[in-house]
């Protein structure tokens, strides 16, 4: 977070400030301030105190005519640095007892215009995306060969097929349904699934579709756009099976899941041993372990939780990165505009299984799938997820698991993202917007150090 | 009284190749208190963990069965999109009383 430190150093030094024929930096006025990254560009700014006018004035009103004095005895001096987000409130606490020279502290947002909410038209279209991603591209790496599975609601070939002007398929023979669904793979009605299944075909045109309707299911507890986590359990046991069914140097496998849960409400409170929201040895948290350990590169959205405009679904008062979308063994997928501005429903970390979430940062809330209508776009982090796991699997082209390890792949999504928001990481963005050419660069240093 | 859904999420601890009869032999439960569509599901090979929905009187009677854990919650999963605008709540509060 940034923030502005209102600071009343010695007279000397606050007349140094003042004085126009003096240069003096952040460091000189405060010094080393523990917890605070100085902010050496910002050149210190001299403000004065208010002074009631009348002698009988109240000292504590502003209800009053008032004079400025900048004498160096009354003037203070503001400077700007960056301090931790986590746990903000006990570290702001902890650093007005440790430097009595800050007399106020107060944050210093970007001032930028109303990010992109839910309902907002679109903010350009998918050829924006597949532009930013024309260096796998011309690498050749497309996803041939490698398994990406939609987890979603179902995907609708024909719709895919229409908007792409080309044919699409899904591996039927390896997707996965819960029991009872009835439709067919490939031909579930044009919803949320088929939205997932194309943004995840603008940098993997060549991957294998799995199906993986798990949204779908018809089991006693869900309705009509909502599954169990159970269902997910048993999805997440297919894909395992598949893949360690599959010979070692051909094993690629993304998954995608752009889904989630809203509410505390459903399910046992934190602490309790059957907690999902908080518990890394819930079943199906053990079983993202299980998949990733087989060798599955799992990405989940962050979800539509954001502080400037949440989802009206929202149930989590706070840190609503839960469950697996927070998992260590995960990539966990915020979203940003095709102007690289965070949209305002991206939910922001720290996440509750792992502190670092969101991991990184897509492109969401273009015009692409139009599964929900002409005019209207491909939105949430829902699509930001599946723009994130086709870039994976374009990297898989050439890398399966033998080279390059799931854990290694978030190392090289996550260091060779496009820092966005504060310098380094942060809980809006991550580590950045994923970033194609960075990711190219990177691979082309591995080939030249000897490997694939 | 009145038939309760098996969707209890519960797990046991079975050797490999385990199958859904020899699961309910250990936890004592009847095949009208298990969901047998969804069967056993190998949740973590290393663990030999497995996972099966029962009923909730079943899921009940498990606490402190040999190899059985549970219940685990089993929340309602959905769609991350696309997202509402801001001031709607697209969640009635009659929704709020499942999953756990």
């Amino acid at each position: 977070m940034r923030v502005v430190l209102q600071m009343r150093p010695e007279p000397d030094v606050v007349a140094a400030v003042i004085n126009p024929d003096v240069s003096a930096s952040a460091q000189e006025v405060s010094g080393e301030v523990p917890g605070v990254a100085l902010d050496p560009d910002f050149a210190p700014v001299p403000i004065p105190q208010p002074v009631p006018a009348s002698r009988a004035g109240d000292p504590l009103s502003l209800e009053q005519p008032f004079n400025f004095s900048m004498a160096p005895e009354n003037a203070s001096v503001l400077v700007r640095g960056e301090i931790q987000d986590y746990n903000i409130a006990s570290r702001l606490a902890m650093l007005a007892t440790a430097r009595p020279d800050i007399v106020g502290i107060s944050s210093d947002p970007v001032i930028e215009t109303m990010p992109t909410c839910g309902g907002d038209a679109p903010v350009g279209d998918w050829h924006d995306v597949e532009g930013s991603l024309t260096d796998l591209r011309s690498e050749g790496l497309d996803g041939s060969g490698v398994s990406l599975a939609i987890v979603d609601n179902g995907i609708n070939t024909a719709h895919l097929s229409q908007v792409l002007g080309r044919d699409v398929s899904v591996d039927a023979a390896r997707s996965f349904k819960p029991a009872g669904t009835a439709a067919q793979f490939g031909q579930f009605p044009v919803d949320h699934g088929s939205m997932c299944a194309f943004d995840a075909l603008i940098a993997a045109p060549g991957a294998a579709l799995l199906d993986v309707p798990v949204l779908r299911s018809t089991r006693p507890g869900s309705t009509v756009m909502e599954g169990l986590l159970s269902d997910a359990i048993a999805a997440f046991a297919h894909l395992r099976t598949l893949l360690e069914a599959m010979p070692v140097e051909q094993r690629a496998m993304v998954v995608n899941n752009s889904w989630g849960s809203f509410k505390p409400s459903w399910d046992f409170p934190p602490g309790h041993p059957g907690n999902y929201s908080d518990n890394p040895a819930h079943p199906f948290n053990l079983a993202v372990t299980a998949l990733e350990r087989a060798g599955a590169d799992i990405l989940f959205a962050a979800g539509n939780c954001g502080r400037d405009c949440p989802d009206g679904r929202c149930g989590f008062t706070d840190r609503p990165i839960n469950g697996a979308n927070s998992h260590p063994r995960v990539l966990s997928v915020a979203g940003v505009d095709t102007r690289k501005a965070r949209v305002g429903y991206s939910s922001q970390g720290p996440g509750r299984l792992t502190l670092r979430k969101p991991d990184i940062s897509a492109f969401t809330h273009f015009e692409g799938s139009l599964a929900f209508g002409e005019g209207r776009p491909d939105s949430g982090t829902s699509a930001a997820c599946p723009v994130a796991a086709g870039v994976v699997a374009a990297v898989r082209t050439r890398l399966p698991v033998q080279e390059l390890s799931p854990a290694q792949m978030r190392t090289l999504i996550r260091r060779t993202a496009e820092d966005l928001g504060m310098a380094g990481y942060d809980f809006d963005y991550g580590y950045g917007i994923v970033d194609a050419p960075g990711i190219t660069e990177a691979l082309r240093r591995r080939q030249k150090n000897g490997r694939r | 009284m009145a038939h309760q859904p098996p969707t209890t999420l519960i797990t046991v601890t079975l050797p490999p190749g385990s199958t859904l009869q020899d699961a309910m032999r250990r936890l004592g439960i009847a095949s009208g208190e298990v969901d047998e569509e969804y069967g056993l599901v190998l949740v973590d090979p290393e663990q030999q963990s497995y996972a099966l929905l029962v009923t909730e009187e079943a899921g009940a009677r498990l606490q402190g069965a040999r190899g059985g854990h549970g219940p685990h919650a089993n929340p309602r999963m959905e769609p991350f999109g696309p997202p509402s605008p801001p001031g709607q709540d697209r969640s009635p509060d009659d929704r709020d009383d499942g999953g756990a």
